[in-house]
């Protein structure tokens, strides 16, 4: 009797260790060699995301046929923890043959050696030179880390001012131009600041910024102040320097002379400047992508204010072709087609559902105020990259979600009026001192 | 006794596959009370019984073993090496146990997870009784149901969904909570921004959502105390502080140290409540240990680590129940 409990008992451990075993070794996802079949991971930040990655992979199949593409959606509150679910994704074996990466991935795909490297067929594509004429090269070199080209960009986004123009109409304030300073910015932030009822505490704030992201953050300050948070080899931290701390300073200012509250994150900004509580904000094309569907299209866009200069802070995104990949060569004619005039025209969108991003081939982006795309400037939008000094290289080391957290974690505690900035700043440097370095 | 005796051997016989031909199931009520079931009757029978049990653990066991088991060993092996995900593990013995003295960080979310765990534990254990006590009062049974119902619903409900909803009540400028407070002269308070607030905004929305469960409980607690005891005090005098203090008290002690386990592992465990309403912040005001893991082992890639400080609050865990349960011994009485 003990003899057969202990086989029954063994059976069951057994069966339970094995089925623990297959579980945890099976491997999913990704194409395989003999098929024309493709796997793509993309962020999944919403029904934008998921329209725009459905329209492009039935497109591909359409123009392909006999190739399936499979799409991978992966949630993420911003581009670092994307990449934190994807490393997940792929550490649980799913190899995707290709996966959206953004400008702040470039160093982290190359240094995990996650990518396939485009030089080679940049090279020898006859279809890339052509290509590659019709986007700007900053987007180009936004996604070159070491010589190696990571991916071709299909879409972009540069930092600019949101404004209310019902706000700025009721205030009776012209619209800001390009050439506005870091002076007339506050003063123009402080004429559209109200406090309705008296109490001293503002209802309607002049400006405001995502607390959740550092590129629609203080970046575009950071910039414009002329620093970085990081060198030029983005093997150090540099946010100790008279730069950052003049932009953190300038933001901090902001909040304590109450022009802005505190920074929140960019869906409560969303919601507070279509309901006219915020009468200007920074981000790049993507919240047309919300606004206008919601019938909101009482906004136009600004360049930052210059400050001791003035660069456009970008950011593209592209679809690398993982190592992994069995089909790189098809991967590699998924990319272009990324790239493909009829791609960049859906991106493009229309006056009813504009796109969420900037087409990157210029002849695409020049037709968004043709097609009349809101807002009314959109032809700033590839001007900005065109026309102006960009902040290059983008300050992402390849730990990127841990040093944007490190970050926004050290700026919470200065924006809250907890921390002097400088002092602020000084932890943050020594945080970053053991995450930003390329040993 | 005897009388028991028989009628389970009856039963269990009754059942048995192996009952001697001509000696049907009723022989046995109308034999002898010292008839003895056969060995090999009863050796079959407890086979059967193991394979059942063993079937009906075994799709248990498989999931306890694949979401609890193994993870909980890989952990462990983890730990002893640096890995980020996406490249080969490196052995390196001790040093994320080292490195634990050294990391600043780690203090200070233990103090806030401890000082949020604490408060939340005493809200539920305390206010969570007193609110028990409250609803088994006489009552009409419609309001008695929608005081229960109004308590466990937001046990019930998604803890992200409660904490963005709270999230919104609680903005400083457009928040209900700050506007209620405005009618009567206070202040507008930065309930999520602040490194005193903050804190305190996740233990309000943590013990509202837990506090209906505790009450159940409690309710269960309360309803199985014989009431033959309470009515004997009264007659003896008692007053209902009395009846309460050495009657209902010391009778409820078992849930009371349930509670006590079941809210401290789970108070220590935030997640939700704190990454939605705050993040954590400002800095590191209101992060949980548990979301210190998380962002280590998805924000920094740094799964060695992160499960060398998981293994920290696994002792943490285990100190606290401990000494729960020899506390305990002291105060709990059982029936």
């Amino acid at each position: 009797m003990k003899r057969t409990t202990r086989k029954l008992a063994a059976l069951s451990i057994a069966a339970t260790i094995s089925a623990a075993t297959l579980t945890a070794c099976s491997a999913g996802g990704g194409s395989d060699a003999d098929s024309n079949s493709l796997n793509v991971a993309f962020w999944d930040y919403g029904p934008a995301a998921q329209a725009n990655n459905k329209a492009l992979a039935e497109g591909f199949e359409a123009a392909n046929p006999g190739v399936t593409v499979e799409l991978t959606p992966v949630a993420g509150e911003n581009w670092g923890s994307y990449y934190a679910n994807v490393a997940t994704s792929i550490a649980a074996g799913n190899r995707p043959d290709l996966m959206l990466i953004s400008g702040e991935g470039a160093q982290f795909v190359t240094n995990n050696d996650l990518i396939l490297p485009i030089n080679d067929y940049l090279e020898n594509d006859p279809d890339a030179q052509a290509i590659q004429d019709g986007i700007a090269p900053g987007l180009i070199a936004g996604f070159t880390v070491d010589e190696q080209v990571v991916t071709l960009a299909n879409q972009w986004n540069d930092m600019v001012v949101y404004y209310n123009t019902d706000v700025f109409a009721a205030a009776g304030l012209e619209a800001p131009s390009a050439d506005w300073t870091w002076d007339d910015f506050e003063a123009t932030a402080a004429a559209l600041t109200k406090d309705t009822d008296g109490d001293g505490e503002p209802e309607q704030y002049g400006f405001t910024w995502a607390s959740n992201e550092i590129f629609p953050g203080i970046m575009p300050w950071v910039a414009n102040a002329g620093g970085n948070l990081t060198d030029d080899a983005v093997c150090t931290p540099t946010v100790d320097t008279p730069e950052v701390s003049e932009a953190v300073g300038f933001l901090n200012e902001l909040i304590e002379k109450k022009i802005a509250p505190a920074p929140m994150p960019m869906s409560d900004v969303f919601t507070r400047f279509q309901n006219g509580t915020i009468a200007m904000f920074g981000a790049g094309r993507w919240p047309i992508g919300t606004f206008v569907p919601a019938g909101f299209t009482a906004f136009d866009i600004q360049l930052y204010p210059t400050g001791e200069t003035y660069k456009t802070v970008f950011g593209g995104a592209g679809y690398p072709i993982l190592k992994s990949s069995a089909n790189p060569d098809l991967a590699w004619e998924f990319q272009k087609f990324t790239v493909s005039e009829d791609i960049q025209n859906a991106i493009v969108g229309t006056p009813e559902a504009p796109g969420d991003s900037i087409p990157s081939l210029r002849a695409a982006a020049d037709t968004i105020s043709e097609v009349g795309v809101p807002p009314v400037n959109s032809d700033l939008f590839y001007a900005s990259i065109d026309d102006y000094d960009t902040l290059v290289p983008y300050p992402a080391p390849t730990n990127y979600s841990e040093y944007e957290a490190a970050v926004l974690r050290n700026l919470q505690l200065i924006f809250a009026g907890e921390v002097g900035v400088d002092e602020g700043l000084a932890t943050m440097q020594g945080e970053l001192e053991s995450i930003v370095t390329c040993s | 006794m005897t009388r028991l005796t028989v009628e389970r051997d009856a039963g269990l016989a009754a059942g048995g596959s192996a009952q001697p031909s001509g000696s049907p199931a009723g022989a046995a009520d109308a034999g002898s009370p010292r008839i003895r079931r056969p060995r090999r009757a009863g050796r079959n029978r407890r086979t059967r019984d193991t394979r059942a049990a063993v079937a009906f653990l075994t799709p248990s066991l498989i999931a306890f073993a694949i979401f609890v088991f193994a993870p909980s060993i890989a952990v462990v092996v983890l730990s002893f090496f640096r890995w980020n995900l996406l490249s080969d593990g490196t052995f390196i013995g001790v040093d994320n146990f080292v490195r634990l003295f050294s990391d600043t960080r780690l203090a200070d979310v233990y103090r806030s997870t401890a000082f949020m765990a604490v408060v939340i534990l005493a809200v539920n254990v305390v206010i969570g009784l007193l609110l028990a006590v409250l609803l088994e009062t006489r009552m009409p049974n419609w309001l008695r149901g929608f005081f229960r119902l109004s308590f466990l619903f937001p046990f019930v409900v998604s803890s992200s969904a409660v904490a963005l909803i709270w999230r919104f009540l609680l903005n400083k400028d457009l928040g209900l909570v700050n506007y209620w407070l405005g009618l009567i002269g206070i202040d507008r308070i930065d309930w999520l921004g602040s490194s005193f607030w903050a804190p305190i905004s996740v233990i309000i929305v943590s013990s509202w959502k837990t506090v209906g469960f505790s009450i159940l409980i409690y309710i269960a607690g309360l309803q199985s105390i014989p009431t033959e005891i309470r009515e004997a005090a009264i007659v003896d005098g008692a007053n209902a502080w009395q009846r309460f203090f050495r009657i209902t008290l010391p009778l409820l002690s078992p849930t009371v140290l349930f509670l006590l386990v079941i809210n401290t592992i789970s108070a220590f465990q935030l997640f939700a409540e704190p990454k939605v309403l705050t993040g954590g912040g400002p800095g590191d005001a209101s992060r949980t240990i548990v979301q210190y893991i998380y962002d280590l082992a998805f924000g920094a890639f740094d799964l060695g680590y992160a499960s060398a400080v998981g293994l920290t609050l696994l002792v943490v865990l285990i100190v606290l129940t401990t000494i729960q349960f020899r506390v305990s011994k002291k105060w709990t009485h059982y029936q």
